[in-house]
């Protein structure tokens, strides 16, 4: 165990993180220069490389012999453990966090600290993890200027002396074998008890089609060996472990994971939802009593419903959803029906960017089509009557007469700025009804706001506002605060008096005019006319807040037929067939499939 | 070189063992056949003559620019047989008609047209509405002048926007604004009323004619007969008891002149028209044209179109867009508008009620057939 070392990386997106684990796999002997492509080993996922970001975990382990001038010795096993770098995802980097002795805070020396950078640094420290700071890009020209800015924020932030900073470039390979010591003299080797019973923290999983689910996971106390019977504590389920072995590029079969490691094992399991992040695995028989602390169950926040484009695919939707939950257990789903849809399913996603994943992964990997709904969060509905039901489709929401109250999610956001950008970022806060709690200046040049806002108001485009209201300076980082009463109305759309399921939303009083109002401007440009004049509606309950009007279509026919060419009538035909097949249906009106996401191409 | 065309489309169809027919009507046209003297023109009708059958009373139609007409040439197609002349005046505005780069004034068709009749009993004009900057009235104009100017048959369009062509490129970079759709509409809808009480007889989507001098020829097209074609993308359709197949010729000059040159027929593509296509085309073409012919659609359907589209034919004599003899079910000049819209519904419909027969629309396609590429 004196010899383990089990570490992460903490940086933002962009910060080098990825450039810096290859380098780290490259100076071990992990890979050889030739064997880089130039795709980062850490994301493996082409949605992940394609927007710079991991989202899924996954682990390495490098053998590190030290150099004869520092004593020599080893070799030491480092097992790096990768963090998404997300909102989204905060709950598995806290088990990521709880896998690790020590974390590479890897900041950029132009662009300074960023907020999620922070968020995830505190993780850290309240895990009690020995933080090494890396700055990384020194060779970048304007880092001359930007860096003893940099270094002073890194030392108000974690409270460290200058000369325990290392200055690096992951991508010149500055700085590499000063972290590898940093790695070996600082971080600590693992504690834990190794004839104890078993104590292994799940802190990734995914499934293989041949093996069931492989499970990553962090041995801290015992020992974790081939043929033994397990049991995930918080799951109760039991397992016989079939394999399992160490990660390095590939998994690597091994009799057993010894005390403090990190490894995989495959147990015959069938479903992700066996293997929680955070779980902790024990043996059967004579097992540990304590699980590893800080165990949750993750809880999707956004919600929205996906229909195929075609209804005739529902069932392929629904294999398609089935395979792809095998792999993230994160997503939530189940069946629903709406007029304007059809079959499809209420999904529930830790967030928006883990929505988008969902939806770019159907629709790449599983090669369907779909149309989704507005997303929206969960309320609390209390009725008249006493009663408490959780709403996540509006829809659902009980007649206004029976309501008593409804509550909505909270959060508090942590948005870290250059301080010439409050004002903007205080107005934009201050339009989401957020309520401001305070600003804390990082340096004399960059401040943390704190806002408190409806959860709500931020699932749509606040990020990419924040970015624009700030030239891309700001980042944020948010966590879930509770659930607070609001004045809130379900608005519903109605074409030529049908409702339209599909459009209802839940939304603060204030701003229910102004949406309707936009809304229905919105669905007159995006439905095409039809034989008769259609009536764009919104309404609250009974009472009609905006109206627009789609005039009837009067034309219909192209003029010309070109002469003998037949068959490119016939094909212009075909693609109009094709546009007219994923119309939606409500009432006698046809609905493209583009109107259902208006409200997210709407300008304020 | 189009007679070294006919020749070998001749050889190839008797190879094939397609029975000779006599074919009703010949169309010159596509680009300015009247750039060509009566001898030019004269030596192709020969070479067709004497490989195809020809009826004695066909419809022989030629196209030609309204300007710089010289009389001994009109005389001399006329000895040559053409008895119909196809004006592509597009307008009598010179605004108009400089927006649609046309070598011709609004005069010169006036004078163009007065010289033709006197030689030419059948003759058609061309004109194009819903262009940019067009007023009603303006249009009212041509559409009035066409019809004083004592011809039989208008073909009256509305401006298309079709991609890939320069006009479009214009439109998408704003400096070329379309009319509205109202506006459009309403020119559509007054045109046809216009030609209706000056006694033509609506027989297409935007084609129009005094009783008996519908262009033959084109029917033909809307009425699935066959017919043979020659020369750069010349679009072909031979229908017999067994088989229809679609082709065309490559576009491309160079790529005809070498194939021809090589002894080999210049067709770039063709298809097989399977029932499900053939029913596709019989319902969008019928509604466009003189009606969907019943007989014809029950022959490939197997049903009656009244019984397959109850719902739908129903609405659309309720609504008095469509009428329904025991021959056809025709659009009404309140259905015409709408004519493609209509098409994909009961397209549509057909595909729910007959998938599989429908289903054979989407086989392979473009299959090279020997025959028709090669004697």
């Amino acid at each position: 165990m004196n010899h383990i070392r089990n570490f992460c990386i903490i940086a933002h997106i962009d910060h080098g993180k990825s450039t810096l684990a290859d380098r780290l796999l490259e100076r071990t002997g992990r890979i050889t220069a030739r064997e880089m492509t130039n795709n980062q080993i850490l994301d493996d996922n082409p949605l992940e490389q394609e927007r710079g970001i991991t989202i899924k975990l996954h682990a390495i382990q490098m053998e590190y012999r030290r150099p004869p001038a520092s004593g020599g010795g080893g070799p030491f096993i480092l097992n790096l453990i990768d963090t998404p770098g997300h909102v989204d995802f905060s709950y598995e980097v806290s088990r990521s966090l709880a896998a690790c002795e020590g974390a590479l805070l890897v900041v950029d020396a132009t662009q300074g600290v960023e907020a999620q950078t922070i968020a995830n640094l505190y993780l850290a420290i309240e895990a009690g993890l020995e933080i090494i700071p890396v700055i990384n890009k020194i060779d970048l020209p304007s880092a001359a200027t930007t860096l003893p800015g940099v270094k002073q924020q890194v030392i108000d932030l974690i409270g460290c002396k200058e000369e325990e900073m290392i200055l690096a470039s992951a991508k010149a390979g500055i700085g590499i074998d000063e972290i590898l010591e940093a790695i070996v003299e600082r971080i600590p080797s693992p504690r834990g008890v190794g004839d104890a019973p078993l104590r292994a923290l799940i802190f990734d999983s995914l499934f293989d089609s041949y093996r069931g689910v492989i499970a990553y996971v962090r041995v801290l106390d015992g020992e974790l060996r081939e043929g033994q019977k397990i049991k995930f504590m918080h799951s109760g389920r039991e397992f016989y472990v079939e394999e399992c072995g160490m990660l390095h590029m590939d998994r690597v079969k091994a009799p057993s994971i010894p005390c403090g490691s990190v490894g995989y094992f495959t147990a015959s399991i069938k479903d992700v939802k066996d293997t929680k992040v955070g779980d902790t695995v024990t043996t059967a028989k004579d097992g540990a009593t304590e699980p590893i602390p800080g165990f949750r169950e993750v809880k999707p926040m956004v919600f929205a419903g996906i229909y195929p484009a075609d209804s005739d695919d529902y069932e392929s939707l629904r294999e398609a959803l089935g395979k792809l939950s095998l792999n993230d257990s994160a997503i939530l789903y189940e069946p629903e029906t709406s007029t304007a849809l059809g079959f499809g399913f209420r999904c529930g996603f830790l967030g928006m960017l883990h929505m988008e994943i969902v939806q770019e992964r159907l629709e790449r990997e599983f090669d369907q089509t779909l149309v989704t709904t507005i997303p929206n969060v969960e309320y609390l509905v209390t009725k008249t009557n006493g009663e408490k039901i959780t709403v996540d489709n509006p829809a659902d929401l009980p007649t206004p007469g029976v309501i008593e109250t409804i509550e909505e999610p909270y959060i508090k956001a942590q948005i870290i700025c250059p301080s010439e950008y409050i004002g903007a970022i205080t107005k934009l806060c201050i339009e989401r009804r957020g309520v401001y709690r305070n600003t804390t200046y990082i340096s004399s040049t960059r401040v943390d706001i704190t806002f408190e806002i409806p959860l709500a108001e931020v699932i749509f485009d606040f990020y990419d506002k924040l970015k624009s209201v700030s030239r891309g300076y700001a980042s944020l980082d948010y966590e879930l605060i509770g659930l607070r009463e609001g004045d809130l109305v379900k608005i519903d759309i109605l074409l030529n008096s049908d409702p339209v399921d599909a459009l209802s939303m839940i939304i603060h009083r204030s701003k229910a005019y102004a949406y309707g109002r936009k809304l229905c401007t919105k669905l007159r440009e995006l439905i095409p006319r039809q034989m008769f004049e259609i009536a764009v509606q919104a309404a609250i309950g009974a009472k009609v807040i905006a109206r627009d009007t789609i005039k009837a279509l009067r034309k219909d026919v192209i003029a010309k037929c070109y002469g003998g060419d037949i068959s490119r009538k016939r094909k212009l035909l075909e693609k109009q067939k094709e546009g007219k097949k994923r119309m939606k249906q409500v009432g006698a009106v046809e609905i493209p499939q583009e109107a259902f996401l208006a409200v997210l191409s709407m300008e304020d | 070189m189009l007679e070294r065309e006919i020749e070998l489309r001749a050889d190839a169809l008797q190879a094939d063992g397609v029975e000779p027919v006599a074919y009703r009507t010949l169309f010159l046209g596509g680009g300015t056949p009247s750039l060509l003297s009566p001898d030019e023109i004269g030596r192709i009708l020969q070479a067709l003559r004497s490989r195809f059958l020809l009826a004695a009373d066909a419809e022989i139609t030629m196209e030609c620019n309204p300007g710089a007409l010289d009389p001994g040439w009109l005389r001399g197609y006329r000895e040559l047989g053409v008895n119909r002349l196809s004006f592509g005046v597009q307008s009598f505005h010179d605004d108009d008609l400089r927006f649609l780069s046309r070598i011709h004034t609004a005069r010169e068709a006036r004078s163009g047209i007065a010289l033709a009749r006197e030689h030419f009993e059948n003759v058609s004009l061309d004109l194009i509405f819903a262009l940019p900057n067009q007023t009603r009235e303006r249009w009212r104009a041509s559409l009035d002048e066409g019809v004083r100017l004592g011809t039989d048959h208008i073909s009256a369009y509305a401006l298309v926007f079709e991609e890939g062509t320069k006009l479009n490129t214009l439109r998408l970079a704003g400096s070329v604004q379309p009319v509205n759709d109202g506006l459009e509409a309403d020119m559509y809808c007054e045109t046809m009323e216009t030609l209706a009480l000056h006694g033509f007889h609506q027989y297409e989507v935007s084609n129009y004619a005094r009783p008996g001098r519908e262009c033959r020829h084109n029917v033909g097209y809307w009425e699935r007969h066959t017919y043979i074609a020659f020369g750069p993308s010349a679009h072909a359709f031979l229908r017999t008891h067994s088989r229809s197949i679609r082709w065309a010729n490559v576009s491309n000059l160079n790529a005809y002149l070498d194939a021809l040159d090589a002894g080999r027929l210049p067709v770039a593509s063709s298809e097989i028209v399977t029932p499900g296509l053939a029913l596709e085309e019989i319902v969008f073409l019928g509604l466009r044209s003189g009606g969907i012919i019943i007989d014809e659609f029950r022959a490939v359907a197997g049903a009656d179109l009244a019984q397959i589209a109850a719902r739908r034919v129903a609405w659309l004599l309720e609504g008095r867009y469509a009428t329904l003899d025991p021959d056809r079910l025709r659009l009404t000049r309140r259905g015409y508008p709408f004519a493609d819209r209509f098409a994909l519904e009961l397209i549509a419909d057909l595909e729910a009620a007959l998938p599989e027969l429908m289903a054979s629309g989407t086989g392979p396609q473009n299959i090279t057939l020997p025959v028709l590429k090669n004697a």
